[in-house]
């Protein structure tokens, strides 16, 4: 699913967030990527998802290795990809569900097809009574509930994750690694940047750690 | 539930521009205005003299009399094939003619003001003039026949002059619309620069991006350009209502007066300048989203 094969990463002419980074994700895998504040989770992210191009090094997503994949062809690769941002990224002009229903619409779907979808999606992590709210009327924690409606609503082939717990409440936080948890036992690749150790070690799963931009790995596992 | 129009939101900053592009317009379509007026009486110009003779009989110096050379005159040109009409203009519209300059003072009454003759040639008739002339000062010695060619060009000169100022001005106009425009397209994609992104890396194809920025920029365009449009015909119309009343503008200009078969026209500056719009933010967006992985 994902291949990293001695990555390295710099933005201008700083220093290498990441070093020799090499890895995979098999499909279907359930992992958690952790590391101190600045370490590197939030770039190597960013190369998974296609923001950045790495430095060095060769990432290859679905079968594809990127430094030769036509630019036409990304498009198609990133709608296979869900994305929970750590700062929501939501569009303040749409509603909830409207934002929920955005990767749908990318992908061509018709709305009387999906509107039931995004309706039980939303109910299911608790904002169905607020679905035609904008998100400047929403709380953080509910904010990042649609944030992670958005990135699963599609059934994306891979999910990746930067701190999506960080600002809900445990009981929430629990609720939406169910959600996390149930699509991958449908199939959906998931890789979550976290900080919250009890997530981690409520879950079977395999952990990644980055120290100082290096890769090291702490525990293999297999989703609870 | 979101529409298709709806991904990108209304700009906040876009009552100003919705002015700027409004007041182009209305310039625009004024510009356009007075080059289809310039073209029109440029036109009126040169029909109205080119199928027109004068012939002018100084007071005699021969043994003939005025009135004598004044008959003769008209004979020859009555006779002659392609003039359709010949009359000589009394000593009232004679004094009519000088009036605005020498006045109407009895003494004006007692000068040798020549006779005109004021002639019709039929129209798609082609007269030989030189011979006209030449036959006219065998009969009537004191005579000139003037064939308005000289006013033509000048006038033609005079016409052509206005109506490429029109075009130049309107020229300019555009340009200035174009810009004011494109300049609003990429501030207003600059200020959408992080939706862009994430549309993008949410894996939107660059053509549904800017499709979004199309539609938004041409309604905002062609809305504001229509009432600048609209506020042109009113400002045309209005001169043409004056004109209807008895109202001159400018003594000796034509009216600043628009005919209701020119006014849809200005159709044109609301038009063109959507378009312009649709094309900046299309060459805009691709262009920016090509600097994005």
């Amino acid at each position: 699913m994902v291949r990293f094969e001695n990555v390295g990463m710099r933005y201008g002419a700083g220093p290498e967030v990441l070093r020799d980074v090499t890895f995979v994700l098999e499909a279907g895998s359930f992992t958690f990527l952790t590391g101190l504040s600045g370490a590197g989770k939030t770039t190597l992210l960013k190369l998974i998802n296609m923001t950045e191009p790495p430095s060095r090094g060769l990432v290859t997503l679905f079968g594809q290795d990127l430094s030769i994949t036509k630019r036409a062809d990304f498009p198609a690769l990133r709608r296979r990809i869900g994305v929970v941002f750590q700062d929501f990224r939501l569009l303040s002009h749409l509603s909830a569900f409207d934002n929920v229903a955005l990767p749908l619409r990318l992908a061509g779907r018709k709305e009387n097809e999906y509107v039931q979808d995004v309706e039980e999606l939303l109910s299911w992590v608790g904002l169905g009574d607020r679905m035609q709210a904008r998100p400047a009327t929403l709380s953080g924690g509910e904010q990042q509930r649609i944030a992670i409606a958005r990135a699963v609503v599609a059934r994306p082939d891979l999910l990746i994750a930067d701190e999506p717990t960080g600002n809900v409440d445990p009981e929430i936080g629990q609720r939406l690694m169910r959600l996390f948890a149930e699509l991958n036992r449908l199939g959906t690749t998931v890789l979550i940047a976290t900080h919250d150790r009890a997530l981690i070690e409520g879950m079977r799963a395999r952990e990644m750690r980055l120290v100082d931009g290096r890769l090291v790995e702490l525990r293999t596992g297999r989703a609870a | 539930m979101i529409a298709a129009n709806a991904i990108l939101p209304r700009d906040k900053g876009a009552a100003p521009l919705d002015l700027v592009i409004g007041v182009m317009a209305f310039l625009a379509a004024l510009a356009l205005g007075a080059s289809l007026i310039a073209d029109r009486t440029a036109l009126g110009w040169r029909a109205g003299l080119s199928d027109r003779l004068t012939v002018q009989i100084v007071p005699p110096t021969h043994k003939m009399g005025l009135d004598e050379e004044v008959d003769v005159a008209l004979g020859v040109l009555r006779a002659t094939p392609g003039i359709a009409h010949a009359a000589p203009l009394t000593q009232d519209q004679t004094l009519n003619l000088v009036q605005p300059w020498i006045g109407k003072d009895a003494l004006v009454a007692d000068l040798p003001l020549p006779r005109l003759i004021d002639a019709t040639i039929t129209p798609g008739a082609e007269v030989d003039l030189a011979a006209l002339s030449r036959t006219l000062k065998q009969v009537a010695p004191d005579s000139l026949l003037d064939d308005h060619a000289r006013w033509i060009a000048r006038l033609k000169g005079l016409a052509d002059a206005i109506t490429w100022s029109a075009y130049g001005i309107l020229l300019l106009i555009a340009i200035a619309t174009a810009a004011a425009v494109s300049f609003a397209t990429r501030a207003g994609l600059q200020a959408h620069h992080e939706m862009v992104e994430l549309l993008h890396q949410m894996g939107a194809q660059s053509g549904f991006i800017a499709r979004a920025f199309e539609r938004h920029y041409f309604v905002s365009a062609l809305v504001a350009a229509s009432v600048g449009a609209v506020l042109a015909a009113a400002f045309y119309l209005g001169a043409g209502a004056l004109e209807f009343a008895g109202v001159e503008a400018v003594p000796f200009l034509p009216p600043l007066a628009l005919k209701f078969s020119e006014v849809p026209w200005l159709l044109a500056v609301p038009a063109v300048s959507g378009i312009i719009a649709l094309a900046t933010a299309r060459l805009s967006v691709l262009a920016a989203l090509r600097k994005i992985y």
